[in-house]
């Protein structure tokens, strides 16, 4: 389990995420929405620890995090970055070997094709990375995070991503998404969510926490979360609510009012 | 691409045999006597085992040493046009040294000065380039250059306002050279290049993730601060030893971490081994270019290497600029 205790984090005088809880649960999709500035990915560098909580703590597979090293949270939560590095001369397989530099020896080989073949990259191995496009990158950057928690022999284990699919057209960021919900089922790996688009959360997330100027405004499952009159509230904007006929489907769309004159 | 292994093996024949190469050419030693298993005459020997050994393995130190240290600095900072000379690390190194050599400090106590400086240089750079982004080369570059400067005027001012023969002469610092190679030089780098290689040999899962940036690198699971402080005092080790007592070569390590990966790729693991090799044949060659090109005369050595190295960065930063645009 995943946990944010009243986390908040301070910089230099500035509250930039306001005491926020959470729980993430294995096997599930947990998504984190907001508007720009909200603070979404200053709380991801939370729950990875990358920047030590202010306030509050964050609990991972029991043990708070502020006190385990680096190697000890590297084999429980992978993480996607939101500027996937791309450093000159590099090859796809290097990349992904990065991932289990730290792994236990023999473990490697088998989670980087397990990787690859979870997030159909293996037609981008042999390339390099100064190659790719955008959307094929961040692909890549996800298989580094998968290999890094396939390498790793622990129950607890959670992948976090940071608009993971930004780069990504809306039939591929559609695809990953649903891919990446089979890979929390069937791993029974936790998955939790920076993105943007509402629509993509309502179709794949299990839970929504929604995030204001740093101020978690509220946290559950996701079809009760996202209703329109909150998302309203919180984007500052009307939206208006499309249901498909069979009443399968729900989407946001802006519905500003018509202008004046 | 080529077989790694054959290729540290080449470079290694290459180095061997340049090594002897300059061992051994040049005037004054009558190498038929060797041949025929008789003693070499006494000067000759003082000449061979005094001068030219000490003076060889000096160079071929300071190739590895320089080479390691460009590798674990491009790798730090990110930025394959890291060169630890452009970044001022050389300058600092070179400063201290000098400053404790006109105190009259002894050759131990001036590579400790010299460790000093390119370790302060070095931090100087970090703090300056703490708020910019890390793949901002041209802002790394730009604070290189301007504490180069900055650092060789005082170094300048120092030698110029010392009376004549208390320091050694500019040129040797600001262009380097080994000509005044002493055994005592040789025997310190000789200590500091098992420490420095091992010890950014054992980081290079770490150099390697690095490149990935730091936080990345933490989500990886290494201890990026304390590693990348040990990455950061083992190459300031390696710049502070090779100034203090053969002056700033420059370039050396640009074009021996360049070279290697142009061969082998990016992977620090195979940089590390074969970017020392190629650092060790360019000093050792060049140091033979400088000592025969105007003989009986002698260029300094960072002559040569940056007359190989400024066009060779020039070059690199082109092509950098063109793939930017493309």
């Amino acid at each position: 389990m995943l946990e944010l205790r009243q986390v908040s984090l301070l910089r230099q005088g500035k509250t930039l995420v306001q005491p926020v809880s959470l729980q993430a649960d294995l096997g599930q999709l947990c998504a984190i929405l907001g508007p720009n500035g909200a603070g979404k990915s200053s709380l991801l560098q939370l729950m990875s620890g990358y920047q030590p909580a202010s306030s509050g703590s964050v609990i991972l597979d029991g043990q708070d995090i502020a006190t385990q090293t680096p190697a000890w949270l590297a084999c429980r939560r992978a993480v996607v970055e939101q500027h996937p590095a791309c450093p000159e001369g590099w090859c796809v397989s290097e990349l992904l070997a990065t991932a289990v530099y730290l792994a236990a020896p023999g473990q490697g080989a088998a989670a980087i094709r397990q990787a690859v073949a979870l997030s159909h990259c293996s037609d981008l191995i042999a390339r390099r990375l100064e190659t790719l496009s955008g959307g094929e990158l961040q692909r890549v950057h996800l298989a580094r995070a998968l290999c890094q928690l396939l390498a790793s022999t622990q129950t607890a284990r959670y992948l976090l991503l940071d608009e993971a699919t930004s780069a990504l057209d809306f039939a591929m960021a559609d695809a990953m998404m649903t891919q990446l919900r089979r890979i929390a089922r069937e791993l029974n790996i936790g998955v939790v969510a920076v993105m943007h688009d509402l629509n993509l959360a309502l179709r794949h997330a299990d839970q929504v926490l929604l995030l204001r100027d740093g101020c978690g405004m509220a946290f559950g499952k996701t079809a009760d979360i996202m209703q329109k009159q909150r998302l309203e509230a919180i984007y500052g904007i009307r939206l208006a609510e499309l249901i498909s006929p069979d009443a399968s489907i729900r989407a946001f769309v802006p519905h500003p009012p018509p202008e004046q004159g | 691409m080529f077989r790694p292994s054959a290729l540290y093996l080449f470079l290694s024949l290459a180095l061997l045999l340049s090594s002897l190469f300059s061992l051994l050419q040049g005037s004054g030693i009558d190498f038929a006597l060797l041949y025929h298993g008789q003693p070499l005459p006494a000067l000759e020997q003082h000449l061979l085992l005094q001068l030219r050994l000490p003076r060889l393995l000096l160079a071929l130190c300071t190739g590895m040493l320089l080479g390691s240290a460009g590798v674990a600095i491009q790798a730090r900072f990110r930025n394959p046009l890291a060169e630890p000379g452009l970044l001022g690390i050389y300058s600092g190194a070179a400063l201290a040294a000098a400053l404790a050599l006109s105190l009259g400090a002894g050759m131990l106590t001036v590579s400790l000065a010299g460790f000093a400086g390119s370790l302060l240089a070095l931090l100087a750079i970090r703090l300056l380039l703490a708020r910019s982004h890390p793949a901002d080369g041209s802002r790394l570059i730009l604070c290189g250059v301007a504490i180069t400067t900055l650092l060789g005027s005082l170094l300048t001012l120092l030698i110029t306002t010392l009376p004549d023969g208390s320091l050694r002469s500019i040129t040797f610092w600001l262009m380097g050279s080994f000509a005044n190679a002493e055994w005592t030089h040789a025997q310190l780098q000789l200590l500091a290049l098992p420490l420095v290689w091992c010890g950014l040999f054992r980081q290079w899962r770490l150099l390697n993730a690095l490149q990935l940036g730091e936080m990345t690198a933490f989500h990886l699971g290494f201890e990026v601060h304390r590693g990348a402080w040990l990455v950061v005092v083992l190459a300031s080790l390696a710049a502070g030893v090779v100034v203090s007592s053969c002056g700033m070569i420059g370039f050396v390590g640009l074009l021996a971490p360049h070279l290697a990966r142009l061969l082998l790729g990016s992977d620090a693991r195979r940089l590390l081994l074969a970017a020392p090799l190629l650092g060790g044949w360019l000093t050792v060659s060049a140091d033979w270019l400088a000592r025969s090109l105007l003989a009986p005369a002698e260029l300094p050595v960072g002559v040569i290497t940056s007359l190989l190295g400024a066009p060779f960065f020039l070059w690199l930063l082109l092509r950098k600029q063109e793939s930017s645009h493309a």
